[in-house]
């Protein structure tokens, strides 16, 4: 019973507040005339027939497919030089302050630069995912590899642990923390550049199905892809907590034991 | 065997010259047991980790072996002090013992073969599948010394491994390195600052001045071979040579280094 109570408590904590927001959504918009703000329902029903079909296939798989392509690309490419960087001091003098400035520019601002030289089509779009995603994975495992403790290079260093296998069991595990600090901040700005990349000239994706419901004046449908993209984005963020937990299981309890201690 | 000759060590940073290690020559023959013991800031730790080949030596040459050390030595371990930063906290108490043995190419059978060997010289034997941070500090070095063991080294370094761990333990570990000791043969050198430590575990205790650290004085342990808590601390001669170890280092605590050189 105990247990069935701390299920059902933590349950309401999760769903509690998205069921109040859903029921006042409902409430509020029961009676609404407005052409923009439809009725909830109106906007369920859209839902199911817009996404729960051949849309789901033509429009949702490509968008995600380019943004998986793009993420994996950022990680490799984030982690390969942030790597790369974190372990040379002379490398990191040399492009720190390159790198602040690249940060710095805001991904869609560079949209109109990646057409001239990606084309038009899935490249370019994967393209501006990367260039939005690699920046905070490069620069948190650039910090995570700065940080590994020196006795446990020393350790490894006394026992020739060396090349491949100092890389794989020291180095990347030791920065693992930041580097899923990075990749959490990248799947966030990924999914915002994923719509973005479609708003022009594309024929594809949910980001362009949900512009082209808006010029045509089809609100509940325009409602029901921000629905989508909202849920989404919270279906990916469980995906990655369960990343989180599987990779970051050694760090959770480190870090649970010394909060204990103290 | 262990050859230390002429070995010189100073540290120039910013501009600030220290002389840590003035001069030391001596050796430790094959699997003899010397302990050396000094003030505390005398540059043991220097020592140690010119020894294993963590630091270069300023002057003078270090043989392990028959061969002079340019880098870490093939053959020889470092029990390093700091037991919670020496273990890999992602990897479990029994991969932590494999991984030397994995870099080093050893088969996956041989490897868990060794690990579970050593694992029980220390009392481990159960506590394989845990990680190093849900074990106590004393269990957490018992876990460092079965790494060393497991690496089957001709040449064992201990820097102040029982610094840090309550007085109990401390005695335990100290029987327990005892015992390792004379299991496998190896030729070990224990650094340390307790002279009571000292003299209880070496068969010779080297004695060194403060910086810039010389050799004090090389004592013989002449205790029996079969040591105990109890007995041996309890042995006249015990209390006799730790009273002059300490009258020694008092000594010279007291006075100048510019007269101690003279």
């Amino acid at each position: 019973m105990r247990v069935l109570g701390i299920v059902a408590g933590r349950i309401g904590l999760l769903f509690g507040l998205p069921a109040i927001l859903v029921a006042i959504w409902w409430l509020a918009s029961a009676d609404s005339e407005h052409f923009l703000f439809r009725p909830l329902p109106d906007i369920l029903v859209a839902f199911r027939e817009t996404w729960l079909g051949p849309r789901l296939v033509e429009d949702l798989l490509p968008s995600l497919s380019r943004l998986a392509q793009g993420y994996a690309a950022s990680l490799v490419l984030g982690i390969g030089a942030g790597v790369l960087i974190g372990s040379s001091r002379t490398l990191r003098a040399l492009v720190e302050p390159v790198l602040e400035l690249l940060r710095a520019i805001p991904p869609p601002a560079l949209i109109p630069l990646i057409g001239l030289f990606a084309g038009i089509g899935d490249t370019r779009r994967i393209v501006i995912i990367i260039a939005g995603c690699v920046w905070p994975i490069l620069l948190n495992t650039v910090e995570g590899v700065r940080a590994v403790d020196e006795v446990l290079a020393d350790t490894c260093r006394s026992y020739r642990v060396r090349g491949l296998s100092r890389l794989r069991h020291l180095v990347l595990r030791s920065a693992s923390p930041q580097i899923m600090t990075g990749a959490r901040q990248a799947l966030a700005i990924g999914i915002i550049l994923m719509v973005i990349s479609e708003l022009q000239r594309t024929d594809r994706g949910i980001g362009y199905t949900v512009e082209q419901f808006q010029t045509s004046f089809r609100y509940p449908e325009m409602w029901s892809g921000v629905l989508l993209l909202g849920l989404l984005g919270v279906a990916l963020s469980l995906l990655f907590r369960l990343a989180d937990r599987e990779i970051l299981g050694w760090y959770h309890g480190l870090r649970a034991t010394q909060k204990e201690s103290r | 065997m262990l050859e230390v000759r002429g070995l010189h060590k100073v540290y120039d940073s910013h501009g600030r010259r220290v002389e840590a290690i003035g001069e030391l020559t001596f050796t430790v023959e094959d699997g003899r047991f010397a302990c050396v013991v000094g003030p505390s800031g005398c540059g043991k730790t220097t020592l140690l980790r010119c020894i294993a080949g963590l630091l270069p030596p300023t002057g003078g040459e270090v043989w392990v072996e028959g061969n002079q050390v340019t880098g870490p030595p093939p053959g020889l371990a470092v029990v390093f002090q700091e037991y919670g930063r020496s273990l890999f906290p992602w990897l479990r108490v029994r991969d932590n013992v494999e991984l030397p043995l994995r870099a080093a190419g050893l088969s996956r059978a041989r490897r868990r073969e060794l690990a579970t060997e050593a694992l029980a010289a220390v009392g481990l034997a159960d506590a394989y599948r845990a990680y190093p941070w849900q074990l106590s500090g004393g269990m957490q070095q018992r876990v460092a010394i079965a790494r060393a063991v497991a690496y089957q080294p001709r040449v064992l370094l201990m820097d102040e491994p029982f610094a840090a761990v309550d007085a109990q333990t401390r005695a335990d570990l100290e029987d327990l390195i005892r015992t390792v000791w004379r299991r496998l043969g190896v030729t070990l050198l224990f650094v340390t600052h307790d002279i009571d430590e000292a003299v209880y575990l070496g068969e010779r205790v080297i004695v060194l001045s403060a910086a810039p650290t010389r050799i004090k004085e090389d004592l013989a342990i002449d205790l029996p071979v079969e040591r105990d808590q109890l007995v041996t601390r309890a042995d006249p001669r015990f209390t006799e040579l730790r009273a002059h170890i300490y009258a020694q280092i008092q000594k010279f605590k007291h006075t100048a280094p510019q007269e101690e050189l003279s």
